[in-house]
């Protein structure tokens, strides 16, 4: 039992893809290319069967950039959001295609490393607080973390305390991704490991077990698929408070 | 905790992914998909309005064909009242007239009998006189003076009137 969960957790964990590729790829950065590419594959096609009357792969692609670009650029931000589409759709189609790729096996979610998930979570942070540092200039955007009204000797608090939040905010961003990518693929592989035990050692719990097993992980591998999309959306619409944060750090 | 130490190499290959996805997200993937969308909107926004300003359009004719139709229906009944009103004072004249001429033929008429009936009365009391006398002659043999015999006839003929007037 426990060396299988080692084994799995071995299988999780982050190592070489190849011992013998040249430039040596992580087996999550390796499913994470081929994410990519897939992704580049579909928004290329995609964008060249947009028409008015739009059909077949042009209408998943529309309801994705409608969705993310009325449903949370516009919806969080306002018109000007449109503005902000092309970064927040990057990100969601990003998050979006790891995730769901990950539900293939034996592709893992290129998200389910923290090297993927820290490194687009500290483009956020940069990318957000560039565009509050260019709206308003460096020193009133740093001014502007202590809300405008904090008696004076509260001011020095606040300040600390928010710019420790800010300076959280990339490590929240990226450990909620990475955790949930990586949790749900470890109770995978849980119950697969049970169902693997229940075979190998044949006996009346494992008549049990076995069903038990399977059913559970039908049903997780169903509630993985919505999460794949549900955290692709936490991270995108995150994103979008945080850039709308900075545009309005004034208020 | 290492799960929670990034691999710099996997940090290298998300930048470059980032780089690479960002650009081509940017520049060649969402442009066509975003304007195709706001051409839509702006379509069917264009559609939905010319669509209510026919109805609008449609409503004002059919509020003006209402007014037309009113009107036409007001003159209609006016052309009729009036022909109506013209052909009975038509009638009333052509009776009058009628009756008018009706009772001049009906004067004339009867001027005509009573100038007929006077000569009629005047030859019968000629011949009656003269017929009288002569009758009267022969029955009584003598003549009657001028006088008496005029006496008798206008008592005869005041006989027969009375009977000519039942």
């Amino acid at each position: 039992m426990t060396e299988k969960i080692a084994e799995l957790l071995h299988e999780l964990s982050v190592r070489p893809f190849s011992e013998h590729a040249a430039f040596s790829l992580t087996n999550y950065t390796f499913w994470l290319i081929i994410a990519v590419v897939l992704l580049l594959v579909f928004v290329v096609v995609a964008s060249r069967k947009a028409r008015l009357v739009p059909s077949g792969v042009g209408n998943i692609a529309e309801a994705a950039v409608d969705f993310v670009r009325n449903g949370v650029c516009v919806d969080i931000m306002g018109p000007e959001g449109k503005k902000c589409f092309p970064f927040i759709g990057t990100m969601f189609f990003f998050v979006l295609f790891n995730n769901l790729l990950g539900n293939i096996p034996p592709a893992l979610p290129g998200t389910g490393t923290v090297g993927t998930t820290f490194t687009w979570a500290i483009v956020v942070f940069l990318v957000y607080n560039g565009i509050g540092i260019k709206k308003i200039g460096f020193f009133r955007y740093i001014k502007a973390l202590v809300p405008s009204g904090t008696p004076v000797f509260l001011a020095p608090l606040i300040f600390v305390i928010e710019l420790i939040s800010h300076f959280l905010r990339p490590f929240t961003l990226g450990v909620r991704l990475f955790a949930n990518m990586y949790a749900g693929h470890i109770m995978l592989g849980v119950f697969t490991v049970f169902m693997a035990l229940a075979l190998e050692h044949f006996t009346a719990t494992s008549a049990i077990v076995l069903p038990l097993s399977f059913l559970m992980s039908v049903i997780l591998r169903a509630f993985e698929v919505f999460v794949a999309v549900l955290q692709a959306y936490i991270f995108t619409i995150l994103t979008a408070v945080y850039i709308n944060g900075a545009i309005h750090a004034e208020h | 905790m290492e799960l929670i130490i990034p691999n710099t190499t996997e940090m290298w290959v998300n930048v470059v992914a980032f780089a690479v996805l960002f650009i081509v997200m940017w520049k060649f993937a969402f442009p066509p998909i975003t304007k195709m969308l706001d051409e839509r909107a702006n379509k069917i926004r264009e559609s939905l309005e010319r669509a209510e300003e026919t109805r609008v359009e449609a409503e004002r004719l059919l509020e003006e064909y209402k007014v037309q139709m009113a009107e036409a229906r007001a003159e209609a009944t006016q052309v009729i009242e009036q022909g109506r009103k013209v052909a009975e004072s038509m009638k009333t004249e052509i009776l009058a007239k009628a009756k008018e001429e009706a009772e001049a033929e009906k004067a004339k008429a009867i001027e005509a009998i009573q100038a007929e009936k006077a000569a009629a009365m005047a030859e019968i009391k000629g011949e009656v006189a003269d017929l009288s006398v002569a009758v009267a002659g022969k029955i009584i043999g003598s003549s009657l003076s001028k006088k008496d015999h005029e006496a008798l006839i206008d008592k005869y003929l005041a006989e027969v009137g009375s009977l000519n007037e039942n």
